[in-house]
């Protein structure tokens, strides 16, 4: 019998068998709504999270560090490492636990600038502020301070950003939220206007011995000693641009404060002075030049690797946060998986009673001369159809379910505009339904052979 | 011309041995109708099945054509008979959910007969049968007497030159029999197609050429009363 008589008969069996046919599709299609919701969640993750690190991550910049820290993204690594001057402590947990970390100097920066593939060398200044302010407000607020990174230039509300290189000296990008904070009547009027942002030097050690020193004159003259006050510098900038929030920017302490990078060096400089932080950076950015193509990062990345530096590049990043999404995604698709499994035994106990009530159906076949082969194939192809309408059912439930959902779970999410946590891609739905296809035929694989192997005699004595 | 010699059937083992069929000799030439007479349990039905080639006897020879269908392989066969032979059976066996297009479909697509000569096929049996205008209908609203006539329209479609039918007027009541009857003594008269009847009813037995008496799978007796017909031959 010719493949295609066969689907078709084998069709309209199970089309005279509506409920029990449909009633074993819809146990396969909660596989199908199962795993087709999970791929397309992946897919909008996996979106996102590019989008994520192609907004956020320049691709031709590299995240250099002297720390085997730098590319470890788990649980950092607490055994003892040799000292030397490089050396400084970092606070990572909550618990006010510190990491001594090898910190990268500033003659290795001047090192750094000596590759011949090194465009440009940042130091990620970690600068603490400790307030912002300005003339039209007598109030102060907190910030957070950061380099502007020419490779990644943020969403703009007002003002304008240069072509090309580093904001100018002696201006800074605001955030939208200050605008209003700071008195400002728009971000269109903040532009030009000026702002101050408060840094504080720690005590330096002269000043912590003159004060022990004058401790100890006081106890004896009965004099009154005042504590040292930790020297405060008020530095005014020009608001070059206001900036705002992007769709998909990555960033948990909110937007920063931006000034240009030789501002951002001086305030580091100062608050640093006198610490063992002074001069050092836990890691610093090097723009590899034409580094956009991967290979070109790659290289350097090794180069760089074989004189002692650790590198993070923005695929690695990429890797850590995918990686994520993966354990997740496959978690969840063992759940459709396990469910598929469940409605194979529900195909198998269809397709035995197919074959039981069809007993005389197929004697006769087989007394008409049909090929055992044949028959099993008839009832193959009705478990195919089975997983086909099961699949189809169960994608499209959630292709329905998950474009009406979508715009909510984006919200929901806080996902930012643009942006949709479900993508359905066709050829992996395409590729789910033939394989529940597949999966339905392995299922029918015994019934059939049950069929194939009736004895039409016997079959058809059947009163 | 369809030949048995020395046909042997045993089934079961040891102790519940039966033997159905003991040295059965027999000669069918083209275009006779036959019918096999006897009780049930005589083994007339399984002298049905050896000589269409579904059951398989011990010994012996089943000569259909000059070929010796034993000797083929179960493939070999299957293709035999979906090409040379049609079955009748009391029962009908026609598929209810099936609408009698599609009934009468299923042997062209076992003999994979193209598409595009399958219909005007189909309709000419099922004009053979008197039944045109039922094309469409499911086989489960017909009647029992259209029932087997859909059946008959199914064993003829593909051009059969041996046709067996198994009681074929047993479910029927007897006017309703009568047509089946004629229907099936036309086919074998008209169309020259060996007819192969296995009955007990007598009145039936007497209308064919040659009357095969069997008892406990022994032939009794070859009655041939009347000779089949000059005309007769492969169709």
């Amino acid at each position: 019998m010719k493949a295609l008589d066969l689907i078709r008969r084998a069709g309209r069996s199970l089309k005279s068998a509506k409920v029990r046919t449909i009633l074993t599709s819809l146990a396969i299609g909660v596989g199908a709504f199962t795993l087709t919701a999970t791929l397309a969640a992946g897919n909008g993750i996996r979106d996102y999270t590019d989008r994520l690190i192609s907004n956020n991550f320049d691709p031709a910049e590299l995240i250099v560090g002297r720390d085997p820290e730098i590319e470890n993204s788990g649980a950092p690594n607490t055994s003892p490492k040799e000292y030397d001057a490089s050396v400084s402590n970092l606070t990572v947990g909550g618990d006010g636990s510190s990491l001594q970390i090898k910190q990268v100097t500033a003659e290795d920066v001047e090192e750094l600038k000596k590759y011949d593939f090194v465009e440009q060398v940042r130091p990620n200044y970690q600068v603490q502020a400790r307030y912002i302010t300005a003339p039209t407000t007598d109030k102060q607020y907190t910030l957070t301070l950061q380099a502007y990174n020419p490779g990644q230039k943020p969403e703009l509300e007002a003002g304008k950003l240069p072509e090309k290189g580093d904001i100018e000296n002696g201006t800074l990008l605001l955030p939208t939220t200050y605008v209003e904070l700071l008195g400002f009547k728009s971000a269109a009027d903040a532009i030009g206007k000026e702002v101050s942002i408060a840094t504080a030097q720690p005590f330096t050690e002269e000043a912590l011995q003159e004060y022990f020193a004058n401790l100890q004159m006081g106890a004896a003259t009965g004099g009154e000693t005042t504590a040292p006050e930790p020297t405060e510098q008020l530095t005014t900038y020009k608001v070059a641009a206001v900036t705002k929030q992007g769709a998909a920017s990555l960033s948990f302490a909110g937007l920063p404060v931006m000034l240009s990078n030789e501002d951002t060096g001086a305030l580091y400089d100062f608050t640093t002075e006198g610490t063992q932080n002074h001069g050092k950076y836990v890691y610093v950015y090097v723009r590899v030049k034409g580094g956009e193509d991967e290979q070109k990062a790659l290289d350097a990345k090794a180069a760089l690797k074989e004189d002692g530096y650790y590198v993070q590049t923005s695929q690695d990043i990429q890797k850590t946060i995918t990686q994520f999404v993966d354990v997740l995604q496959i978690l969840v698709g063992v759940f459709g998986v396990i469910t598929v499994v469940a409605s194979v035994f529900g195909i198998i106990n269809t397709m035995y009673i197919s074959v039981l009530e069809r007993t005389r159906e197929i004697g006769l076949m087989k007394a008409l001369g049909m090929r055992g082969r044949d028959v099993a194939w008839l009832f193959r192809i009705e478990a195919a159809w089975i997983g086909f309408l099961g699949g189809v059912i169960g994608s499209a439930l959630a292709f329905g379910a998950g474009t009406a959902l979508n715009p909510w779970l984006t919200e929901t999410l806080g996902l930012g505009e643009g942006n949709s946590i479900l993508i359905f891609d066709f050829g992996q739905i395409a590729i789910l339904i033939a394989s529940l296809i597949l999966v339905a035929i392995v299922a029918g694989w015994f019934p059939a052979r049950k069929a194939a192997k009736l004895d039409p005699i016997e079959a058809l004595r059947t009163e | 011309m369809i030949t048995l010699r020395g046909i042997s059937k045993t089934y079961g083992k040891k102790k519940q041995r039966f033997q159905a069929l003991k040295d059965i000799n027999l000669e069918i030439p083209d275009g006779a109708s036959v019918a096999i007479i006897g009780k049930s349990g005589s083994g007339k039905s399984t002298l049905m099945h050896v000589m269409s080639g579904l059951d398989r006897p011990q010994t012996g020879e089943v000569i259909v054509d000059g070929q010796d269908i034993l000797k083929l392989n179960t493939k070999a066969v299957d293709r035999f008979r979906s090409e040379k032979m049609g079955f009748i059976f009391q029962a009908f066996f026609v598929q209810g959910n099936e609408s009698s297009f599609h009934n009468v479909a299923l042997p062209l697509e076992i003999a994979k007969v193209p598409r595009s000569k399958r219909k005007a096929m189909i309709i000419e049996a099922l004009e053979r049968v008197e039944m045109p205008e039922k094309v469409t209908e499911y086989a489960r609203n017909l009647s029992g007497g259209q029932k087997q006539r859909l059946a008959i329209a199914r064993a003829i479609v593909a051009k059969p030159s041996i046709l067996f039918a198994d009681e074929p007027t047993g479910n029927l009541d007897s006017a309703t029999g009568e047509r089946i009857e004629k229907l099936l003594f036309d086919l074998n008269k008209q169309q020259g197609v060996t007819l192969v009847i296995v009955t007990h009813d007598h009145d039936l037995a007497s209308r064919c050429d040659i009357r095969v008496n069997i008892k406990d799978g022994v032939i009794q007796s070859v009655d041939t009363a009347k000779r089949p017909k000059a005309k007769g031959g492969k169709s």
